[in-house]
């Protein structure tokens, strides 16, 4: 549906030459979910502008349902206005000269559709993100989410190919993010147009999409669903940008049945997670909330024994600082229905299943 | 495998395509002129396409100690109305943002009234006022001084750079409020509790935050001084008082071979020319980084006024005397004067003689009135062409990653430094000789002129309005399908538009108080008003010419308030996405 192809992005300054965007490849199916998650300057928001043609790349090509709208070799590149794609802005960009029904019914008005046509459809959009009482208000009127959903309304109307989405949600407060993540990821469902997400929050990242790529400093690092990125993520950065992750390096072993034994300064550490990587592996690590507490008597493998150093509690559950016994910090999170003090002497379980084998440099 | 082919323009051309059009449109309207009065230095006839070459009118002029007098001149006026005009501007704008001076908000309308008094009227009036036999304030006075003598000499250095000053202030309040008012008190109040006293304050604290903007008035002031003509044409020519632009009118209109010298001229401009492009390069430098000192933080803060105590009753009085100065007593004696018969002091002898004559004259003269239409049409004209044009530099320059903008925003800048007399030279050497367009003599020559002349003013404006307006908003639009002429259309101008019509506004204020350009480049029927205004002064009808002047001043009142009410307005639509 989209393909980009050795995407290249420079921006050239009187001091210094910076890639933006580093050589990307992407091939996103049709009617998929699929985001760009990065921390800000890794060239997620320069490579959805490059797809919507607001910005010119200097390298690769790119096109939207077979069409090619960028090619570098060619020096030809098809203006934004004529690309099939919407996009939704991180301001909203709302235009307060227009009321609402004006400002959704826009891409209906380019078109050239005649008025009584054009609001209609315009009420069935606005009914779809329930703005109808508010269709004639001034678009200045409106709160942050209404606005919120004015641009997606916008977007959606157009009936693009390929829907953009430059963290449309960053500009709202924590509830209403909530809410409208559920709202979004309902309207893209029954759309079901292709749509591309920018976001620097994961948990947006993993809740919302299909795929996800992981990007930093201009390139794609990891490609994949939110399951595997969280649950067998293959790169160390993306094994700390999503989740929390404590990586402990480690000296590969020998094969163990279906995992792959390791030695790390804690003792030996049984993974049974990307167990291909064998012999390259250089670290290990097992997220806080799959470390498991167990009896201090049980002698199933990779477990350590240690103490209690410090607990913060928030609720829902409970942190652990835990020191084993060789001084290794861990750290633990587990319910609150069984709470632990500091001082408390304890053993800890970190699953095979869940310990993760990574490869490179941290 | 699909084949299809790319249907895009190459973004190559796309690119250039814009800068090439608009640059050449900028060169044709800045550099031609700039040029064509540089060729006219080194040709022996002082006329550009005419042959041969010479360096005789340079070396005539640089070393006539009658030139260096007439710099010399030139400079103690530009320096001595800038002093003045900062004095004034600096403690107005002091006052009235951070004072608990009474009636703050009167004050802050009534300092832009001096705006809409044309400078050479305001000159007139204080002719009427201080001139040494016949002024109104050295006739009340001369009990105390004695037979023959007199308190008040308008014709002097002193009177001129008196004049400007009180003509300049309004500007440079406009410049400096927003400075003192954006000022966060915080500063002021940490300064203060740091043990600093009030003069340590203002040294260390307040003058620093305040330097860009000082510098950027300064360096306008200097530029308005430096190339101005109607104050010390009225004050200065008479008694044989020459700045540059007084000298380059006198050298085409009265010049004593009969024939303008415009090789000497050329000559002359060229050395001026440096200098005000040295200051401009200057102020651009100034106002670029204006924005390291930005103290606008977007938190609001409360101004907490400082308390005046006894000198509330100085910062009054000082305050009255400038609008006495500057604004009550000229109105007064030029509805006096337009009011009489024949040039007469005040007195109450005189006030059975009045009569409305002179205002019937000017709407029944139909010279006259073909200059109030000149002026309307010139007006209206230019003032269109600068608010599209600028709209397009500002977008342009500031929106667009079109090649060149930095040439581009140089160009519409340039203006700036050019003084009115030498666009009406110049343009007189392109439309006289080059014989491409046969305008000379009619009022699109001088629509040309102010195109040129106020195309710097307008695309500063634009160009404020352009940065508070967020990108995105014209991404969307292009994103929801449209082109750039309906992003235009239905985004970026309507988004602007308040403050396209206050350039709009503010350029036909301009066109009609202009008088040098248009004096320069008068022929047989586009005379402007102020043009027809100059020409009954010096031929000694100053009674037409109050009257003419009270109908210009009312119609000035009319647009200033406009320009004010829409300049605030364009603020307050705050366009952000």
């Amino acid at each position: 549906m989209l393909d980009i192809e050795n995407l290249r992005v420079e921006y050239i300054s009187a001091s210094a030459r910076h890639l933006a965007v580093d050589d990307i490849s992407l091939s996103v199916k049709d009617g998929e979910f699929f985001t760009l998650l990065g921390p800000s300057g890794c060239g997620k928001t320069t490579t959805l502008r490059c797809i919507a043609g607001l910005e010119t790349p200097q390298g690769g090509r790119i096109s939207i349902d077979g069409n090619p709208v960028f090619d570098a070799t060619s020096g030809k590149a098809m203006p934004t206005q004529k690309r099939d794609i919407s996009m939704v802005f991180q301001s909203y960009a709302i235009w307060p000269n227009m009321s609402v029904a004006e400002n959704v019914g826009f891409p209906l008005e380019v078109k050239g559709m005649r008025r009584a046509e054009r609001r209609r459809i315009v009420d069935r959009t606005l009914e779809m993100v329930g703005l109808t009482s508010q269709a004639d208000r001034p678009a200045t009127m409106l709160s942050g989410g209404q606005q919120q959903r004015v641009a997606l309304a916008r977007a959606v109307i157009k009936e693009a190919k390929v829907l953009l989405l430059d963290e449309p949600l960053s500009n709202l407060d924590a509830k209403l993010r909530e809410q409208m993540r559920a709202e979004l990821r309902d309207l893209q469902r029954n759309v079901g147009t292709t749509s591309i997400y920018v976001t620097h929050d994961q948990d947006e990242a993993l809740s919302l999409s299909d795929r996800i790529a992981v990007m930093h400093g201009g390139k794609v690092i990891e490609v994949g669903t939110p399951h595997d990125l969280y649950l067998k993520p293959r790169n160390l950065f993306t094994a700390q940008f999503i989740g929390e992750a404590q990586l402990f390096p480690c000296r590969p072993l020998e094969r163990v049945g279906d995992g792959f034994l390791v030695e790390t300064s804690f003792g030996k550490i049984l993974a049974k997670v990307n167990t291909d990587l064998g012999g390259e592996a250089t670290h290990v690590f097992v997220r806080p909330e799959h470390t498991e507490f167990v009896d201090p008597s049980s002698n199933a493998c990779n477990v350590l024994s240690g103490r209690i150093v410090s607990t913060v509690f928030s609720g829902k559950h409970v942190e652990y600082d835990v020191e084993t016994t060789c001084n290794q910090r861990l750290s633990v999170s587990a319910s609150s229905a069984n709470l632990r003090t500091p001082g408390d002497e304890v053993s800890l379980r970190l699953p095979p299943d869940n310990a993760v084998l990574l490869a490179g440099t941290a | 495998m699909q084949t299809a082919t790319l249907q895009g323009r190459s973004f190559a051309f796309e690119k250039w395509l814009p800068s090439l059009l608009m640059l050449g449109l900028l060169a044709y309207l800045v550099l031609v002129p700039l040029v064509i009065l540089l060729v006219s230095s080194v040709k022996p006839t002082g006329m550009p396409l005419d042959p041969g070459w010479t360096l005789d009118h340079f070396a005539e002029t640089y070393s006539d100690p009658a030139f260096y007098r007439m710099a010399g001149t030139t400079f103690i006026f530009a320096i001595g109305s800038a002093m003045g005009a900062l004095t004034i501007g600096i403690l107005m704008a002091w006052l009235v943002e951070r004072t608990d001076l009474p009636a703050r908000g009167f004050v802050r309308v009534m300092i832009l009234l001096p705006m809409a008094t044309p400078p050479v009227l305001l000159a007139i009036a204080w002719v009427m006022l201080a001139s040494p036999r016949t002024g109104f304030f050295n006739e009340i006075l001369s009990p105390l001084m004695g037979e023959g003598r007199h308190l008040f000499d308008i014709f002097s250095m002193q009177g001129m750079i008196f004049v400007e000053s009180l003509s300049l202030a309004p500007t440079t309040f406009l410049i400096l409020s927003p400075a003192f008012r954006n000022m966060d008190p915080n500063l002021e109040e940490a300064a203060r509790t740091s043990g600093a006293g009030i003069f340590t304050m203002i040294r260390r604290v307040m003058l620093p935050v305040l330097f860009p903007s000082l510098l950027a008035a300064t360096g306008l002031l200097l530029m308005f001084g430096l190339l101005v003509f109607d104050i010390p044409g009225t004050l200065g020519m008479p008694v044989g008082i020459f700045v540059l632009s007084s000298q380059i009118v006198y050298l085409v209109n009265d010049a004593p071979g009969g024939l303008a010298e415009y090789g000497p001229i050329s000559a002359m401009a060229v050395f001026f020319l440096v200098i005000l492009l040295m200051i401009t390069w200057g102020y651009r430098r100034a106002t670029r980084n204006a924005s390291r000192y930005v103290t606008m933080t977007g938190k609001s803060f409360r101004i907490r006024p400082y308390k005046l105590r006894r000198w509330k009753a100085p910062a009054v009085t000082f305050v009255s005397l400038y609008f006495f100065f500057a604004t009550i007593a000229p109105i007064a004696i030029l509805i006096w004067t337009s009011l009489m018969p024949y040039q007469a002091g005040v007195s109450l002898d005189m006030i059975p003689k009045m009569t409305m004559a002179n205002h019937m004259a000017f709407f029944a003269n139909s010279r006259a009135m073909s200059a109030a239409q000149n002026s309307v049409i010139i007006g209206g004209l230019a003032a269109t062409i600068v608010a599209l044009l600028s709209v397009l530099v500002s977008w342009l320059v500031i929106r667009s990653k079109a090649p060149g903008r930095n040439l581009i925003d140089l160009l519409s800048f340039l203006p700036l430094a050019i003084p009115g007399t030498m666009i009406g030279v110049a343009l007189t050497y392109v439309y006289l000789t080059l014989g491409s367009l046969p305008i000379y003599g009619t009022i699109w020559i001088i629509v040309i002129a102010y195109v040129t002349t106020y195309i710097a003013f307008g695309t500063r404006t634009t160009h404020n309005v352009m940065l508070q307006l967020s990108p995105e908003l014209e991404e969307a639009s292009r994103a929801s399908g449209a082109g750039w002429f309906r992003t235009m259309r239905r985004v970026v101008v309507p988004l602007t538009l308040p403050a396209i019509v206050a350039v709009w506004i503010w350029v036909v204020s301009h066109c009609l108080r202009e008088l040098s350009s248009a004096l320069l480049l008068q022929g047989f029927d586009n005379k402007t008003v102020p043009v027809l205004l100059w020409g009954y002064w010096t031929g000694g009808e100053p009674n037409k010419a109050s009257a003419v002047g009270l109908w210009l001043i009312l119609a000035m009142i009319i647009l200033v308030s406009a320009w004010q009410i829409l300049s605030a307005r364009g603020r307050l639509v705050g366009v952000k996405a």
